[in-house]
């Protein structure tokens, strides 16, 4: 694992043509319009498309409490906002009507793709399967280099939705045959009440559901959460209070809880830290997050170093360098972390998972695409060592938290 | 036949400029003519028959309030030359409305409409707008996207090319997508706030009444909302098109605000009228406080939400916030 050069495979033409197509793919459905999106890439024959929501839905939010004059605290994130009757909280998707409060996207589907799991990225949760992948709009932190921003940052009544009941979901998870469902794109954490919903259900229909997250969530409705999920993705932004307040209008220190949350509550859990140069790409700095991790969550996260391209309000900034996001993942091995990988750099050695004991390669990947996977029941199939993940739905399934 | 101006008039006139107001420097000359311009004048006009019955009742009182407000503010000798100076028939005149919790009136948006119109408005040049046509519709707006008549939707109202810019616009802190009425279909902004409290940015009024600009103000609500606002009104969008402020305070709301709130309804039965948009938020902000105390509530600063955008709008040099600088006129 020294010399990365070394690992390098060329592909083959072959591979390089499945790959642009699965590239291309991905992106086109990275986020695309609901209208075409559910008749056609997620409902296929399914009579999915229905009317557009006119306004919002309204639903009884959960993890709020009363205040004066009309008032309510919303204790779902850490921002803990207080709403006046007829506001908002900052995400824009939750709202005090005459003292209650509401969530105004429960099953307002802005975004429906079936992905590979490994655009999520979860690399070590069944790898080369699908993940029927949804969002609404909203996100209760904004990060100005947001990738979504077109629907993270907008408001419900300003994106295209579509009215999906959790059922109607679920029928059409399984007529694709996706065993997993993400929950994605924007934030879920602001739609939590149909995620929680929709998972408990998916459950019951043989159907695991991963959160694609900031982690900026309170510990209770996290513990809640997970009894029914099945892996959770954290983007790990970066390892200083000054980024998250400049740059994503949030704290670290209540995500380093969320981490620690989850791993006592023991569910699967990967770290993605997208690498913005030189606003959290310090060697100082990517030691410290990696010395964290092995001392609160363990050597067997895996972390994935993804590379920024500019976009939103940071246009000003070049795409992260390969050699920054070599140095992370150097660095994070370094620390002790078994499995590092780099993202968004197709065809990169180091989208492939080596075993941490023998260094065997066990997972090559092309892009999203996985061309193919040793690992045999969940062990390295040349030196035996156990390699942490899911590896199968019944595993996923079979999760219950710890505590 | 043009006016002869001394040096000193001329820096008194840029200084005036400079302080806050949205006039171009030529028309503030002619509308506030020389008594006024160093000092920011903002008019309280009010009505005691206006605090009782249905404003709807009184259209004709609230028209000739605004008109007395008009002429007190630019020294014209008649409502038709008040309206003049500020207005040009030539003007596509956005006026923004307030229109969630406690709204806008109806009735003084008419007497505004009006008033455009004796300056030669067209009334088709006229678009009464704010986020959605369902709060529009709520507060008893009749919505019209035809292309005759004073017009009146929402920036959600797609089908007749609103909605919002796709690109995001930074100002200071903020990075939004503004409405495509503020950024392409008029060339003038009124701001027609309500006078009422605002549990955090203090209280709710010109200037704040431009949250209803952007597509994503609820970012913007941390630190009593500072200096979000003041970046949001610092924008070209609405800094050059900005030029006049009638805060509607017919029924005003002193505390529990925005949404309606009965137990802290107050029938002030007026109008805050004036050009430096900072001026006239002050003015009406003292209101409030003033109210406040006479009710027994603690001052807005007092009670954790000052009204900080004010100052920092001044500090801007946006306008004057200076109570004891602004020429506070009684009608």
């Amino acid at each position: 694992m020294d010399d990365l050069s070394n690992l390098f495979c060329q592909p083959t033409r072959r591979d390089l043509m499945r790959w642009g197509v699965a590239c291309g793919a991905a992106g086109a459905l990275c986020h695309i319009d609901i209208q075409h999106a559910f008749p056609q890439d997620v409902a296929g024959g399914l009579d999915l498309a229905g009317p557009r929501l006119k306004g919002v839905v309204r639903h009884p939010a959960m993890f709020w409490e009363k205040l004066d004059e009309n008032r309510v605290k919303c204790v779902l994130c850490p921002r803990e906002c207080q709403v006046a009757d007829v506001e908002r909280g900052y995400c824009g998707v939750r709202e005090n009507q005459v003292g209650e409060y509401q969530t105004l996207v429960y099953g307002a589907l802005c975004s429906a793709n079936v992905d590979p799991i490994e655009k999520k990225p979860l690399f070590h949760y069944q790898p080369g399967t699908t993940a029927f992948s949804i969002a609404t709009a909203g996100c209760n932190i904004e990060c100005k280099f947001c990738q979504n921003w077109q629907i993270s940052q907008f408001r419900p009544e300003q994106v295209e939705s579509i009215p999906v009941d959790p059922e109607r979901l679920i029928a059409a998870c399984k007529a694709r045959q996706s065993p997993t469902i993400a929950y994605t794109y924007s934030e879920p954490v602001i739609f939590y009440e149909y995620m929680h919903d929709t998972a408990a259900l998916a459950r019951e229909h043989g159907i695991g559901s991963v959160m694609i997250s900031n982690g900026y969530i309170q510990e209770e409705p996290l513990r809640r959460l997970c009894r029914h999920l099945t892996g959770v993705k954290i983007d790990f932004k970066a390892f200083t209070e000054r980024f998250y307040a400049e740059s994503c209008a949030g704290e670290l220190k209540p995500v380093l809880k969320t981490l620690e949350v989850l791993k006592d509550i023991g569910i699967w859990l990967e770290l993605v830290v997208l690498i913005v140069p030189t606003l959290n790409d310090s060697p100082d700095e990517i030691r410290r997050m990696g010395e964290w991790v092995i001392e609160h969550l363990g050597p067997d996260v895996p972390m994935h170093f993804t590379r920024f391209h500019p976009t939103y309000r940071v246009t000003n900034l070049p795409r992260t360098p390969v050699s920054t996001l070599e140095r992370c993942r150097q660095i994070a091995l370094d620390a002790g972390v078994h499995y590092v990988y780099a993202g968004n750099v197709a065809m990169h050695p180091s989208e492939n998972t080596y075993c941490h004991n023998c260094q065997h390669e066990l997972i090559r990947r092309l892009g999203f695409r996985v061309r193919f996977n040793r690992i045999t029941d969940g062990k390295c199939p040349n030196c035996g060592t156990n390699i942490p993940g899911v590896w199968s739905q019944e595993q996923a399934l079979a999760f219950k938290p710890r505590t | 036949m043009p006016r002869q101006n001394s040096r000193r008039q001329f820096l008194a006139q840029v200084g005036a400029a400079g302080a806050g107001t949205m006039l171009p420097t030529s028309r503030l000359v002619a509308a506030f003519g020389e008594a006024t311009k160093s000092k920011s004048r903002v008019v309280v006009a009010r009505d005691e028959a206006l605090t009782k019955g249905r404003l709807s009742e009184h259209r004709d009182l609230i028209t000739k309030l605004l008109d007395a407000a008009m002429q007190r503010l630019t020294n014209a000798p008649d409502a038709v030359g008040a309206w003049r100076q500020l207005f040009d028939p030539g003007d596509r005149v956005g006026i923004k409305v307030n229109t969630l919790g406690l709204y806008t009136q109806p009735a003084v948006v008419d007497a505004i409409v009006n008033g455009l119109k004796q300056a030669g408005v067209p009334a088709e040049k006229i678009i009464i707008w704010d986020r959605f046509d369902v709060e529009l519709a709520r507060a008893g707006f009749k919505l019209n996207k035809s292309s005759q008549g004073v017009q009146c939707r929402g920036t959600d109202a797609e089908q007749v090319g609103s909605g919002y810019e796709r690109q995001i616009e930074s100002s200071g802190r903020i990075g939004s997508c503004f409405s495509r009425i503020a950024t392409r279909q008029i060339d003038v902004l009124i701001s027609v706030p309500v006078l009422k409290d605002h549990n955090l940015a203090g209280a709710s009024l010109g200037m704040k009444n431009f949250y209803g600009a952007i597509h994503n103000p609820n970012k913007y609500h941390d630190h009593n909302c500072d200096p979000y606002i003041v970046d949001v009104v610092s924008h070209r969008y609405i800094r050059d098109k900005w030029r006049l402020t009638v805060c509607d305070a017919t029924r005003a709301q002193y505390n529990a605000g925005p949404g309606r709130h009965p137990g802290f309804a107050w029938s002030f039965g007026g109008l805050i009228v004036g050009t430096d948009y900072v001026a006239a938020d002050a003015v009406a902000a003292d209101l409030l406080d003033t109210q406040r105390k006479v009710k027994g509530l603690k001052a807005l600063a007092d009670d954790g939400r000052p009204a900080k955008h004010i100052s920092t709008a001044a500090a801007r040099g946006l306008g004057e916030a200076d109570l004891g600088k602004i020429d506070r006129i009684e009608v």
